[in-house]
């Protein structure tokens, strides 16, 4: 009997680390290899996981965060820390994963990319624990070091851009998102500047009114215009559909591009127009639930994973957050106690029940694949490898969809009626939830660096 | 006198789930002329006798028990029946049959959640014989392919189809 066994130990996994390699697809469809490393994706989306289990320790030692109105030092710095820390993290380092592949070309530069991890590493971190002393000058430094991050993202993804083969929906929400990102950091950097005594300018405009014209667009432009647009490759690719109305998605995208630019200049100028653009908005998620739904009708997979469940769920949240904005953006809605804590529980809905839960439903298809293909690309054929599925627990990735849904009712729940108790228990179940994830993480790693390979069950020969 | 015959058990495959067809089509294309392939599989694999029997090749098959079968592939004229030949071994009938240099071996790898399309390419392309050529057809243009393709040797040249698939034919460098 005679078994095939792996015999690529020693083989290297290809030139996908060499960032010089030209990666253009021609005309004809000869590509190179077009490969990234899967290091620099990983290591942004690591820092990200770290960031969310250190904001959610933070909250469930000061769960009265969530229960005061949140112009303060500590709500903002824990804003910036789930914002850019955990979300910017895990969504620029998915991006420099995704948007190659997505787009079909290859990154500009992983040079640049591991640059910026740095500068974004060193100024989210910087900017928390500034905010957190209210000390605005340092604040602005650390914000520039971050921005100058964020310059380095949008010149390697614009060029990226550059070199695709042929724009479509994706593309152009990629495109929106970079330009919202850059005028959501230069918005922050001015609201520094004038808390400083620079950018005299900045007077005019409310304190307020500029904090939440810079969150929306961070908000909408930034995260939710990346949620609307990957999901367009992402659904069908994972439930085997593909997009049903090609004009109905790029309606989408540009009525949300439109109504992120009204709402920018509403929201700043405190402008009686504000439930104006928050109706464009809202058709246009409300395009963009519509042509999901069609995806959905149309799958040939029926069956649903818990990824792509946590996903829909999150963006179903879409509804109820559609009509905290319309009510929230009424220009004769009175500023009491309720109406701010209301304020708070839509802020928290969008970054935790919306975004933050998108992104974990994704995380479970990203990390998986990322250490997957690290560690068995190059044995496929050679050694049995074990499936995605079969590198973490699907019933704690339930147990944690669960216990999310429990955490995000109780929490927003407690915000509603200032409780405490309410917030704390909602915090403590979070906790719950994002250990699940910890846990199906570190197991997904444990591949890493303890490859689970078998022999291939294959050929015997007899005479 | 016996001919020399390849075993391929595939029960394990499908009963993990795997998809065994690409292994299939690569051990009956790097199959020697003068040389049987004996499969083992949980079920009467239909399917199967009509696309080998494109490929030239004659079957005989037979139940072994708790629902398994066996089939023995022959590219020459005559094989012997199973059920006459218990132990699987075809005598041998030497002809002028051999594995065409522009052997072309398709693999459908559409309708498949990433990576599987990757991995079922790669384990075809593993036992891919000298001169033989991979077609494979794809939903989506197969990006993560083609580093694995090149350090192990082949190059991929992926075409856009009309109804929005991809081909991609696979060669040695």
């Amino acid at each position: 009997m005679e078994v095939s066994l792996p015999i690529s130990a020693g083989v290297k996994t290809g030139n996908h680390n060499n960032g010089r390699k030209p990666a253009t697809i021609s005309p004809g469809g000869l590509a190179s290899a077009a490969a990234n490393s899967i290091t620099l994706p990983l290591s942004f989306i690591l820092t990200g996981l770290l960031a969310l289990f250190a904001g959610v320790i933070w909250l469930l030692a000061q769960p009265e965060i969530l229960t005061a109105y949140h112009y303060n030092a500590n709500a903002v710095a824990i804003t910036h820390l789930f914002a850019l820390g955990w979300l910017c993290s895990i969504v620029m380092g998915a991006m420099y994963q995704l948007v190659p592949v997505a787009l079909e070309t290859k990154l500009f530069s992983e040079r640049l990319a591991k640059i910026q991890f740095i500068f974004h590493a060193v100024g989210f971190i910087g900017m928390v624990l500034a905010f957190r002393g209210w000390n605005m000058k340092w604040v602005g430094l650390f914000g520039s070091i971050f921005a100058a991050g964020v310059c380095l993202f949008i010149y390697n993804v614009s060029r990226t851009l550059l070199r695709i083969p042929k724009w479509n929906t994706v593309a152009i929400s990629v495109g929106s998102a970079i330009s919202w990102i850059l005028l959501t950091v230069t918005a922050g950097l001015f609201i520094v500047a004038a808390k400083t005594g620079h950018a005299n300018f900045m007077f005019r405009f409310n304190p307020i009114g500029a904090m939440h014209a810079h969150a929306h667009l961070g908000a909408l432009g930034f995260f939710t215009m990346l949620i609307v647009g990957v999901s367009y490759k992402l659904i069908p690719m994972f439930t085997l559909s593909e997009i049903q109305n090609p004009k109905r998605a790029l309606t989408s995208v540009i009525l949300l591009d439109g109504g992120i630019a009204g709402a920018f200049i509403c929201i700043l100028f405190q402008s009686t127009l504000k439930p104006l653009f928050a109706c464009i908005v809202v058709v246009a998620l409300t395009v963009y639930g519509a042509e999901m739904l069609a995806i959905l009708r149309a799958r040939k997979r029926r069956a649903l994973d818990w990824g792509v469940t946590y996903f829909l769920t999150a963006i179903s949240l879409l509804a109820p957050l559609s009509i905290l904005a319309l009510v929230l953006s009424w220009p004769k809605l009175p500023l009491n106690p309720f109406t701010g804590q209301l304020e708070n529980a839509y802020g928290f809905i969008a970054f935790v029940g919306f975004i933050s839960f998108a992104v974990i439903g994704m995380l479970y298809k990203i990390i998986p694949f990322l250490v997957w293909f690290g560690t068995y690309s190059k044995h496929i054929g050679r050694a049995q490898v074990p499936a995605l599925a079969e590198m973490y627990s699907e019933k704690l990735q339930m147990t944690g969809y669960w216990i999310f849904i429990a955490a995000l009712a109780v929490t927003v729940s407690g915000i509603l009626f200032s409780n405490a108790i309410a917030a704390r228990t909602g915090c403590v179940l979070f906790a719950a939830s994002l250990s699940t994830l910890a846990f199906n993480a570190a197991e997904i790693l444990s591949h890493w660096f303890r490859p689970q390979l078998k022999a291939m069950p294959v050929i015997v020969r007899k005479s | 006198m016996s001919a020399e015959t390849e075993i391929l058990d595939v029960r394990e495959d499908i009963r993990s789930g795997r998809e065994p067809f690409s292994k299939i089509m690569a051990a009956a294309a790097r199959l020697r002329p003068d040389k049987n392939l004996l499969l083992l599989a949980p079920f009467e694999p239909k399917p199967l006798f009509a696309v080998l029997a494109k490929q030239g090749f004659r079957h005989s098959a037979r139940e072994i028990g708790n629902g398994d079968w066996e089939v023995i592939f022959s590219r020459n004229g005559k094989i012997e029946r199973l059920a006459e030949n218990g132990n699987g071994s075809v005598p041998a009938k030497n002809s002028a049959a051999r594995v065409p240099d522009s052997a072309l071996i398709e693999v459908d790898a559409r309708g498949l959640e990433p990576p599987q399309p990757m991995v079922k390419i790669l384990e075809t392309l593993n036992d891919l014989p000298d001169g033989a050529t991979i077609c494979a057809r794809t939903d989506r243009r197969p990006m993560h392919l083609y580093a694995q393709l090149e350090s192990r040797g082949f190059t991929g040249r992926t075409e856009e189809q009309n109804d929005g698939s991809f081909i991609t034919h696979i060669c040695r460098s």
